[in-house]
């Protein structure tokens, strides 16, 4: 058998970013730490360079993305990714939202196949705003949060729209601290 | 006292090892190259198996493993996975094959000519038991036709829909990255084109061959007549980054058409493999045959078949048995006693146990 | 574009064994697993340099996971030193130079076929168990495409005569491992080939389980603070393996999982399953410095 391998930087990388998503959705509410990643290794110019880091750890050629910066569009491209629009894609990173319609277009998979439910990556202010409660799978009971950068009524959308087991993750970032919320957990607006 | 001596089990495995490598001793370069050379079809079932071509790997892998055939394919297999895909070959025609050998039991006479090619059909099992004796067996050397038989030849079944006896399969224009991949996700029913005759591909020789004989004993709903049977080079063609598309080689393929009367028209069955196997693209492709409309749980279902003829899987499951099932026993064992505590008296139930 | 930015250094191996592409299938497919509890996701499976059915899902899902200072321990059967863990712990250890244990409190990451430890574990470390079959309800319906269709109506009628049947019969449920438990109370799953005795682990727990099978190209999981309830009549109570009275005959251990040995004599003996907790009762025994975690059997009884 050859020498011990050792990870690469970006292997190092891809690997803490996805430890931080995992435990994000272990977790649902308790925001954690992405890795610190070295400028250069990330495409320049971007509003959140979390969400590059996010498609280096999850995104290939199996997949089908919709970026709404065109920078972020590139780096997915270069993963081998196919460009897919809100309806068809399988994740989505966003800048921001305005509105919670974009929720009714997304990939919930079916009863079938919850897994084709779409993974939903925006940026969002994490321990400010209004509060909110969180209960289900990995919360101990329940658990208040707070969550600005989001438009209204998204979590009311987000209730009336999804049907377990079918339905989208959504994870939020705040520079390099990530949240997540997986369709299994409620969310009541207190 | 130590409860236990975890470096115990360690040394074990490792003496495990030693002594079946022991009985095969010094694994040489020579030898490989003579695997290779001395054992043609056991390489190419190899390969077939393993889903990869590559004759020296092949018969490293059974060097290695002493011929072990589901040891060597798992070496294979687990090499495979990790090798990066650099490209994916053009698709390769049944009329492009560079034909060796291509017979029809179909028609006594087909459009490219019935062509006997290597094989030991007609051949009188005799072993040539001089060899123990001292004697050299050699091969008579092979007397060129007059007229070369043309290398590529259409498929009968094209023959066929031209003349509207069948169907023949929608074309499927997918190419590249684009085609389904089994090795690369999961196989969910109903499954793509691609990955059924991937899996067929693929699949352990042996099963194919039980479940296809099974058919053709009678399980099956149709009888399959050979279309064609093919032994092959298929040349692969890959496109340079540059857009250059040059020829990286060639493979040696198998392929069967199996057709039988379905209503008015004939059903066709097909299979194709890496390597020359006749026994498993037969086998296969009257599975195939079959696979359309049969009944859920049968053994020409498609499910059942492709998830049953899986060798690496199969074969790891099976021998996995060995390994201790302490808990397991003990959990039904616990179950058992006290039912038959409560039952005291009354006859033991005679109910299966749930499987584990 | 170029070439160089295309593809990158040659390795003889690539870290953890399983290539970039193997990695982020799997991540994507465990990130869903844990958003719908108790669900199988399909995975690919990559072929590993081990047999399937020998722990190829646990064992890709741990390299999928682990790092330099992930510290790892491996049990089958509850014991650090069967040879299958001690096998699969030293290919761990190879492809990935990290360092492992046999301490559960130790451990970040801990693989295993058929027992949850009796420490309890915390809510930073991961349980991978191997699971030979994913399928709750292959004893009622082989065919996996029809069971998933009864998991997607949740359609869990058949299992529950199942069992219902077993009492008639036999007084009692049957099931011995594999006890089929309602997770977040949506989907039926296998908690693994576990003992009914290490089910109880799972309900609410702090830390996460993965569950993998590789032959069957399945994974599902279990978040912390997760409902698992196995499947029980409301008059009927569920019982774990009745082994709160006995006693290990080696390291005096008494109200945890055991193993019989059978006895020349037409008796038997027991052990404690989990060898870890034997030897750590042992050490404690002779006076040495040794910490034994809280259990979650407390006298035998679930705390």
């Amino acid at each position: 058998m050859p020498a011990v391998p050792q990870p690469s930087a970006f292997e190092s990388r891809c690997n803490a970013t996805y430890d931080a998503l995992m435990w994000a959705l272990s977790r649902p509410g308790l925001p954690r730490d992405l890795p610190p990643f070295d400028p250069d290794d990330l495409p320049a110019g971007l509003a959140h360079p979390a969400h590059a880091a996010l498609i280096d750890a999850l995104i290939d050629r199996e997949c089908t993305v919709h970026c709404e910066n065109p920078e972020l569009a590139r780096h997915a491209a270069r993963s081998g990714a196919a460009p897919g629009t809100p309806r068809t894609a399988d994740h989505l990173f966003l800048d921001g939202l305005a509105t919670p319609d974009l929720l009714g277009d997304l990939r919930q998979g079916s009863d079938l196949h919850p897994e084709d439910g779409a993974t939903l990556v925006l940026p969002a202010r994490l321990g400010q705003g209004a509060p909110l409660r969180l209960s289900g799978p990995g919360v101990d009971g329940t658990l208040d949060v707070r969550l600005a950068g989001l438009p209204e009524g998204f979590w009311q959308t987000r209730a009336r729209i999804m049907r377990y087991p079918m339905g989208f993750e959504v994870f939020l970032t705040d520079g390099a601290r990530v949240l997540g919320l997986p369709r299994s957990t409620r969310v009541e607006v207190l | 006292m130590a409860y236990v001596a975890t470096r115990g089990g360690e040394r074990a495995i490792e003496q495990s090892q030693r002594l079946f490598r022991a009985e095969m001793g010094a694994i040489t370069p020579e030898r490989v190259a003579e695997l290779r050379r001395a054992l043609p079809y056991l390489i190419d079932r190899v390969m077939g198996e393993a889903s990869l071509y590559d004759e020296d790997l092949a018969a490293l892998a059974l060097a290695q493993t002493g011929g072990e055939l589901y040891e060597a394919i798992l070496l294979l297999r687990a090499w495979r996975t990790t090798q990066p895909r650099l490209a994916v070959a053009a698709p390769v025609t049944q009329e492009s094959l560079f034909t060796h050998r291509r017979i029809s039991a179909a028609f006594k006479d087909i459009p490219g000519g019935q062509v006997l090619g290597p094989t030991l059909d007609y051949a009188h099992r005799i072993l040539a038991t001089e060899v123990l004796e001292g004697a050299t067996s050699r091969p008579e050397p092979v007397e060129p036709a007059d007229r070369p038989a043309p290398a590529q030849q259409p498929s009968v079944a094209a023959w066929q829909a031209a003349n509207g006896l069948l169907s023949a399969p929608r074309a499927d224009s997918t190419t590249g990255n684009d085609i389904p991949d089994v090795t690369r996700e999961p196989l969910l029913f109903p499954a793509p084109r691609a990955h059924s005759l991937q899996s067929l591909a693929r699949a352990e020789t042996g099963g194919v061959l039980a479940l296809g004989y099974a058919a053709q004993r009678g399980y099956g709903q149709a009888h399959p007549t050979v279309n064609e049977l093919r032994l092959a080079e298929a040349d692969l063609r890959v496109t340079h980054p540059r857009g250059t598309v040059f020829s990286a080689g060639r493979v040696k393929v198998s392929q069967a058409e199996v057709v039988s009367k379905k209503g008015s028209a004939l059903g066709l069955g097909f299979a194709a493999t890496l390597g020359w196997n006749e026994v498993k693209v037969i086998a296969a492709a009257t599975l195939d045959l079959n696979a359309k409309g049969a009944p859920k749980g049968s053994a020409t279902e498609e499910e059942f078949f492709l998830y049953h003829t899986e060798g690496v899987e199969s074969s790891g499951f099976c021998i996995h048995f060995k390994l201790p099932h302490y808990v397991t026993f003990q959990s039904s064992l616990d179950a058992m006693r006290d039912a038959r505590a409560g039952a005291a008296g009354a006859a033991p139930s005679k109910q299966a146990e749930p499987a584990e | 574009m170029t070439l160089q930015s295309l593809t990158k250094d040659w390795e003889p191996m690539a870290y953890g064994f399983l290539d970039g592409s193997a990695k982020r299938e799997i991540r994507r497919k465990m990130l869903k697993a844990i958003s719908v509890p108790g669900c199988q996701m399909p995975y690919a499976s990559r072929e590993v340099p081990m047999a399937r059915g020998w722990g190829t899902g646990g064992l890709q899902v741990s390299c999928t996971l682990v790092t330099p200072r992930t510290r790892i321990k491996v049990i089958d059967q509850g014991a650090d030193d069967s040879v299958n863990a001690a096998s699969i712990r030293k290919f761990l250890a190879s492809v990935s130079g990290a360092p492992v244990t046999t301490d559960t409190l130790q451990a970040d990451l801990i693989q295993s076929r058929h027992r949850i430890p009796e420490e309890r574990l915390r809510e930073d470390q991961v349980l991978v168990l191997q699971v030979p079959n994913p399928e709750p309800l292959r004893s009622v319906q082989p065919n996996m495409s029809i069971a998933r269709q009864m998991h997607a109506d949740a359609d869990y009628g058949r299992m529950w005569l199942q069992l219902y049947e077993q009492i008639v019969r036999s007084g009692r449920v049957m099931q011995g491992a594999s006890y089929p438990s309602l997770v977040n109370g949506r989907h039926v799953m296998t908690p693994s080939p576990i003992p009914r005795w290490d089910v109880p682990k799972l309900h609410m727990a702090r830390h996460l389980t993965l569950l993998s099978a590789g032959r069957e190209k399945r994974l599902h999981a279990v978040p912390p603070f997760t409902r698992v309830e196995p499947l029980v009549f409301d008059d009927v109570p569920y019982r774990v393996e009745d082994h709160a009275g006995l006693t290990c005959h080696r390291s005096g251990a008494r109200g945890f999982f055991m193993n019989e040995i059978p006895q020349a004599d037409g008796t038997s003996l027991h052990e404690v399953s989990d060898s870890d907790l034997g030897v750590k009762t042992i050490r404690a025994a002779e006076g040495e410095d040794t910490r034994i975690g809280a259990t979650w059997y407390v006298d035998g009884e679930m705390s």
